[in-house]
């Protein structure tokens, strides 16, 4: 199976069209060119994919790396316990209307 | 009031994915409704629609293509063919003198189908974060005005099947009065989706499987008239001010003159002969025509009973005694009912008539309702036609009767 990182990077290039050299673990989401609209469905499907729960404060996760170590976290505490199917993350960090 | 060019045509259609396959189906009467092959179908009590089969491989990048609803997707596809038909770069143009106006009835209706699905059927509130703006209704709109940097007016009109009527004649109003110089203007329609089809189904307003043929379900003015099909698809016009289109040496396709547009304020889906014939009357008047001048009408012709009988008489009277020599075509009998976008591809189909000076014909027409008794072109297209104006009509649940009046550029 393959790394978390590998993983995240799939779907940043598969979902978002982001160049696959740039996704490195210092890499910012503005480096890779995801506004804080396409973050919040790049979290929401990293959830899916990973069946885990991220917190809804993406100031948190700055980097590729932060994502991954956060996943790798939920992953070996369970994840299941604040599994991907529970209630939303909050919408407070979500783009301006 | 200046003059109004079409210079430009896009068109995702169940007839055809451009302008020439479109217009060769069309001709031909080859019908584009079939069995809806879902894995919902089942579910159907009619499974039929006209749908638009859309290559594998589509132009926008996976990024973007995860924001656009299939509405948004056609429409921004049609206006993208439409830009590149009328053959200027917008970059060139003032934008601010250019607007969008899209009609849709149902919006994004598949991603809250989509969404519902995930919250009611899965149990998850897991919602794709892109629900919103995939399912408002001004998306095909906003997506058209970022692709071309349109600066101007970028506005959706949703007045359930006549919307791209509506969208058109308030683009041509505009160019007419001297607000803009060019419009992209249309429709998009995505009604597909397993809860449209179960809700239109309830209305009782759609057209049982044909026996014999399931292609033929669709029968505009026939007595045998029994629903009808709902079909998907996009198509968008570049209007352009008549004298910097011909200043510039532009192809035009042929010109929009006139647009009237009325409610009937009596029933929420009845029609009434009144409402529709007034607006033929004021697309008429806003032309500068005469009756006499008419030489052929795309019908609204859903194949309903209510619409088909009233139409008939809504013709009858404001033409008089010429509405017997007026070619009166059904195309929806062929491409099913794109709802908001079903306007917008009639007029299209009405420019290619005129264009070709051809009477398209109405297909499914085999036995004659003594209700419905103007020469609809049966079965086959009437050719050298001598067609030079005509009017594209569009009638709505909740009453708003759209029609254009367009004219050759021949």
């Amino acid at each position: 199976m393959s790394s978390t990182f590998e993983q995240l990077r799939s779907i940043l290039v598969d979902d978002y069209g982001v160049a696959p050299e740039l996704v490195t673990p210092e890499a910012t989401w503005e480096t890779l060119g995801l506004d804080s609209l396409a973050i919040v469905e790049m979290m929401w499907t990293a959830e899916d994919r990973f069946r885990i729960k991220l917190p809804a404060e993406q100031a948190d996760l700055p980097t590729v790396a932060a994502v991954v170590s956060c996943i790798d976290g939920l992953i070996a505490s369970g994840g299941s316990a604040d599994r991907a199917d529970g209630v939303g993350a909050a919408a407070s960090d979500g783009p301006a209307s | 009031m200046r003059r109004v060019a079409v210079t430009g045509i896009g068109v995702l259609s169940p007839l055809g994915l451009d302008v020439d396959t479109v217009y060769a189906n069309a001709h031909a009467g080859r019908s584009a409704i079939d069995r809806l092959d879902t894995p919902f179908a089942a579910r159907l009590v009619a499974p039929l629609a006209a749908t638009v089969r859309l290559p594998a491989a589509l132009p926008f990048e996976p990024a973007k293509l995860r924001m656009l609803d299939r509405f948004s997707l056609l429409g921004l596809m049609a206006a993208n063919q439409a830009v590149v038909d009328c053959g200027i770069a917008l970059a060139d143009v003032d934008r601010s003198r250019v607007g969008v106006f899209v009609g849709t009835g149902m919006g994004g209706t598949g991603a809250m189908d989509d969404g519902y699905r995930t919250l009611y059927e899965d149990r998850s509130d897991r919602i794709k974060p892109f629900t919103v703006i995939m399912g408002m209704h001004n998306a095909a709109a906003a997506w058209i005005g970022i692709e071309h940097d349109v600066r101007g007016p970028t506005l959706t009109y949703s007045t359930a099947c006549s919307s791209s009527t509506v969208a058109i004649g308030e683009a041509w109003q505009r160019i007419a009065r001297g607000e803009l110089e060019m419009a992209i203007a249309g429709g998009a329609e995505a009604p597909l989706s397993n809860g449209s089809l179960k809700a239109w189904e309830a209305m009782r307003t759609l057209a049982p499987v044909d026996a014999q043929d399931a292609r033929t379900s669709c029968k505009p003015f026939s007595a045998e008239r029994s629903g009808m099909v709902l079909g998907e698809g996009a198509a968008m016009l570049v209007l352009e001010a008549w004298d910097v289109a011909r200043a510039r040496g532009a192809r035009i396709h042929g010109e929009v003159i006139g647009y009237g547009v009325t409610n009937d304020a009596v029933h929420i889906t009845r029609p009434t002969v009144e409402g529709q014939a007034a607006a033929m009357t004021a697309a008429l008047r806003s032309a500068g025509l005469d009756a006499q001048d008419v030489d052929a009408i795309n019908a609204h012709g859903t194949g309903t009973q209510a619409n088909d009988a009233t139409e008939t008489a809504a013709i009858r009277a404001v033409l008089g005694a010429h509405a017997g020599r007026v070619r009166v075509s059904a195309t929806k009998a062929i491409h099913g009912h794109l709802l908001g976008a079903a306007g917008a591809l009639e007029c299209v189909l009405s420019l290619l008539a005129l264009r070709h000076d051809v009477a398209l014909p109405t297909m499914h027409l085999r036995v004659r309702d003594p209700e419905c008794d103007l020469d609809y072109v049966p079965d086959r297209a009437r050719e050298a036609a001598s067609v030079n104006v005509m009017l594209s009509n569009s009638f709505a649940f909740g009453g708003t009767n759209a029609v254009l009046a367009l004219r050759s550029a021949r």
